[in-house]
């Protein structure tokens, strides 16, 4: 156990120097981008103005509010504070829309789109790709290139595809929007059921294009592991098929994990064309705007999400793949 | 083992098909459910409303609202909240109103709030105007003189945009008695109005603001900052819709029935739709796959070739007018001269490079022929209206148009003026440096970029070297605007901004954006003249035209001041593009504005929202009904 201590504690060590660093990116990496995000809050405001002092003084009372006339290090001491006490402020965009605000309420969309498809997508993927290792044959000659297409197939590509066929010709589903364009969000069987086909199209332009990715990985995987000598050598010994085949995914199975736990950390950063395309509600759109609005606050606090999200998986992986992969552990305690 | 995964693999690939089949044959019956109308008792009550909005009593928007609604707050300009606040030339008037709606069709202000129309005192310093008796506020009190002056007062204390504004040209607003308005207009040094026809757009753009509600606005607000961001959901409000909704995916405003304007004084009915509904799009090509499917009922957006809708399709989608440019072109979407870069101080230059510029394939392909084309209305400084129009002596100024295209005109022009090529290298230098420029607009506007694209085409033609490049709109914006100091060296040489539209100050508004030198020296400039142009003579006539009431006198103006624009070429306009665009889908609606639509004074195409074009709200029936 004390070669597990010292792994773990070499691990958060690197964890924690990691966050300071993406941290302070994440503050300064905005504010490098050229121009001046103040400038268009009072573009906003100053339509149809006619006298430099009124257009001036709106500039003024704007920048002391938001405070880009400070120096960056005074900025980024504020940020600190303000970031411990839970607040990221207001948001350039959208004020006087608090970001936390912004983020409460396009958060959840993507969580419940992203989360599902990523790991349905994953579970078919990696079931399609064993079996195609496994079984060979007509199987696997029809999922490999199928696979490989689909999996090349550009995401907007996949919901262009899927609107036109079953959105506009089918009218299966509708084209746009989280739920109907006539609905009122209420508990009613109505509401429910417009969200959930909403949902089809998003999902499953996510969930096909993930498909194809996880099951080639697992196939090849699997194939080296199928020939590996251990398998081969457990087959002379006369074990059982069904032993030998969990043996071999628990191998194969490895680097899918991570792959796994890095699409979870990343899922925050939504599912941007999906979101387009659908008129879907989330957070890829959010940052999307954030970026070009150079909404400093929208930003950070976004980036420190998906930060703090990829950084987590990361971290859990590395201290579960101690346990599952006692290989790893060892080398690391030495 | 091999039979158990055969077995498992069929499993899965069936279950898959089953939900992907499965989920739309059982969307059938909701969809049906949500079509029916549903009870509505309490309509102002969300939560006690069943969750569907009934089609047939619902007109639903696109073009208008980008990102969600942040607040209702009509002493702020950002709200976001673009159905119902946006004071502007023609302003919008569902929620807020003025007391005068300005008409883009005739020029004319008609009344709202205000009975009958306003009067100049004799020394033109000051306006009378009375409210009308029926006018009421949401919550049933009358409204009263005193809260349009009140209205103006807190403007001015809070120093919000609208009192910088207005301030320069707006004195005092004060109430006589509870009817009658005095409006007392700034006086330059010799006692005369500074401007009389920015006092009289005042009354047609700004909002009138219940005084009792300000009042509890500014005992909850702690400076100016709150209170112009307060988020005031309590607003109360004198038009016929109302806040029914807001989140991120839509905003929904339901009709007041209690609304005054069903007084015979008035509009003497409720408008048609229960509510307003705007779905916020991502983008212009989901807001069109809407329209297309009859999910919105009026497009303020730009439709690509909007004809293949009816014209392929066969849908019940239709425009102002059946044939190109399909709308009212009333802005100028123009490219600007740095005249500070080598070269562009050279009027040559400039006249050869508009001459040569192939305008119709700008309006064929930017604008999927949505403009009208120089032939039919030749470039000055006024829009397509036939108000403006009227205002100019064509034939003074036929000589100094053109049409584009006229590269051997525009080579001619160059040779004459002793821009050769002298090197041999095919691009003409000017005192040997050759002239080499950089045309440029926002990236993702497509487009403007379009039309750039065949800018700098027109450039090649004629041996003037022309390179584009887009930035992204937060720098081109900062740097543009930027009019207290030159525009950079590099990357700004040609640029596109915008003009003004129709309102009640046009077109004298526009030319003073596009020419006069008051806006160079502005640290943010949002008004025009981008290119920091300037001439004493075209200023003098700027400023003196507020004031000519003869008509004759004031044509000449407009003629000289166009003369000037196009001799001296110090931006030229590529198009011509509607104040608001404007497609309808009649698969619920109907009747809705179109030329020739026999409405007097005529609706214009401004989406049922914007000035007079409310009427058309009113006019409103239901298919087949």
């Amino acid at each position: 156990m004390k070669g597990y201590r010292k792994y773990f504690l070499n691990k958060l060590a690197w964890f924690l120097v990691t966050f300071v660093f993406a941290f302070l990116l994440n503050f300064i990496l905005p504010r490098l981008m050229p121009g001046d995000p103040v400038a268009a809050i009072v573009a906003r405001l100053a339509q149809g103005m006619t006298n430099t002092t009124g257009v001036q003084a709106i500039y003024e009372q704007y920048t002391e509010l938001f405070g880009t006339n400070k120096p960056m290090l005074e900025q980024f001491f504020l940020y600190v504070r303000n970031v411990m006490r839970g607040d990221f402020g207001f948001s350039f965009s959208q004020y006087p829309r608090s970001v936390a605000d912004v983020l409460r309420s396009s958060i959840w969309w993507t969580v419940a789109l992203q989360f599902p498809a990523i790991i349905v997508g994953w579970l078919i993927g990696n079931t399609f790709g064993a079996l195609a290792a496994y079984l060979k044959g007509g199987f696997d000659k029809v999922l490999m290139p199928v696979s490989i297409f689909v999996s090349n197939l550009p995401a907007f590509g996949m919901a262009v595809i899927l609107m036109v066929v079953f959105a506009v010709n089918l009218k299966w589903f509708p084209t746009s929007g989280g739920y109907g364009f006539d609905l009122i969000p209420s508990f009613t069987w109505a509401f429910i059921w417009s969200v959930i086909i909403h949902y089809q199209l998003p999902f499953w332009s996510i969930v096909l294009i993930a498909i194809g990715g996880q099951a080639i990985g697992m196939r090849s995987m699997a194939i080296y592991e199928l020939n590996a000598d251990y398998v081969k050598y457990s087959r002379f010994m006369g074990i059982k098929d069904r032993k030998i085949i969990g043996y071999v995914f628990r191998n194969a199975m490895l680097p899918q994990v991570t792959g796994l736990a890095l699409s979870i950390g990343t899922m925050v950063g939504g599912a941007l064309v999906a979101e387009i395309i659908f008129s879907y509600p989330g957070l890829g759109s959010t940052i999307l705007t954030a970026v070009r609005g150079q909404d400093y606050p929208l930003i950070s606090a976004a980036t420190l999400i998906i930060t703090v999200m990829v950084l987590s998986a990361n971290f859990i992986i590395e201290i579960l793949y101690g346990f599952i992969d006692p290989r790893i552990k060892a080398a690391q305690a030495d | 083992m091999k039979k158990l995964l055969y077995v498992m693999s069929l499993l899965i690939i069936a279950s898959m098909v089953l939900t992907a089949c499965g989920a739309p044959a059982a969307t059938q019956p909701p969809v049906v459910e949500t079509e029916a109308p549903v009870a509505t008792e309490a309509p102002l009550d969300p939560a006690a409303m069943a969750a569907a909005l009934p089609r047939n009593e619902t007109l639903y928007f696109n073009g208008q609202q980008w990102g969600p609604v942040v607040g209702w707050n009509p002493f702020s300009n950002s709200n976001n909240n673009a159905l119902a606040i946006a004071q502007q030339d023609s302003a919008r008037v569902i929620m807020f109103e003025t007391p005068y709606l300005y008409n883009m069709l005739d020029g004319k202000q008609y009344p709202l709030l205000a009975d009958g129309d306003y009067a100049w005192n004799d020394e033109r310093t000051e306006i009378t105007f009375k409210i009308k008796a029926a006018a009421k506020w949401s919550d049933g009190t009358p409204v009263t003189a005193e809260d349009v002056a009140y209205t103006w007062a807190t403007h001015l204390k809070y120093e919000t945009p609208t009192a910088a504004a207005n301030k320069d040209y707006v004195d005092t607003i004060e109430a006589v008695d509870p009817q009658t308005v005095v409006v007392k207009a700034k006086l330059d040094a010799d006692g005369k109005t500074v401007n009389p026809l920015l006092v009289q757009a005042y009354l047609s753009n700004n909002y009138v603001i219940q005084k009792a509600w300000t009042e509890t606005l500014e005992a909850r607000s702690a400076d100016a900052t709150a209170l112009l961001a307060d988020t005031a959901e309590d607003v109360v409000y004198s038009g016929p819709y109302g806040k029914f909704f807001a989140d991120d995916q839509k905003v929904v405003y339901v009709r007041n029935d209690e609304y005054w304007g069903q007084d015979a004084s008035m509009w003497g009915k409720l408008p048609a739709p229960k509510y307003l509904a705007h779905t916020i799009f991502k983008d212009n090509a989901a807001g069109s796959v809407a329209l297309a499917q009859g999910e919105v009922d009026v497009s303020q957006q730009f439709n690509s070739n909007i004809q293949v809708l009816w014209l392929s399709y066969g849908l019940p989608v239709s425009t102002y007018l059946p044939e190109p440019p399909y709308g009212i072109g009333a802005t100028l979407p123009t490219a600007f001269y740095n005249l500070k870069s080598y070269g562009l101080d050279n009027v040559a230059v400039r006249k050869a490079i508009a001459m040569a510029v192939d305008y119709p394939t700008i309006i064929a392909n930017a604008m999927t022929n949505q403009s009208a084309t120089f032939d039919q209305v030749p470039r000055s400084l006024m829009n397509p209206t036939a108000g403006e129009q009227a205002l100019y002596d064509k034939d003074a100024v036929k000589d100094l148009q053109w049409a584009g295209n006229d590269v051997e005109g525009a080579m001619a022009l160059l040779d004459e003026a002793g821009i050769t090529d002298t090197d041999g290298d095919g691009w003409r230098e000017l005192e040997g440096q050759k002239l080499s420029y950089v045309a440029t607009c926002p990236n993702g506007w497509s487009d403007w970029q379009a039309a750039i694209e065949i800018v700098a085409a027109a450039g090649k033609k004629i041996g003037i070297d022309i390179t584009t490049n887009y930035p992204e709109w937060s720098v081109y914006q900062t740097v543009v605007t930027k009019s207290d100091a030159p525009l950079p060296e590099e990357g700004y040489d040609i640029f596109m901004m915008w003009s003004d539209g129709a309102g009640p100050t046009q077109p004298w508004g526009r030319i003073r954006k596009m020419m006069s030198s008051e806006f160079v020296g502005m640290t943010s400039n949002w008004n025009g003249n981008w290119g920091q142009y300037s001439n004493p003579a075209a200023d003098e006539l700027i400023k003196a035209i507020p004031t000519m009431t003869d008509e004759a006198e004031l044509k000449a103006a407009y003629t000289e001041l166009v003369k000037i624009y196009l001799t001296d070429v110090p931006s030229f306009t590529l198009m011509y593009r509607p104040q608001a665009f404007h497609a309808v889908n009649e698969s619920v609606w109907t009747n809705f504005p179109h030329d020739g639509d026999g409405t007097e004074p005529p609706v214009p195409p401004l989406d049922l929202t914007d000035g007079w074009s409310i009427a058309g709200l009113y006019n409103l029936t239901l298919v087949g009904e």
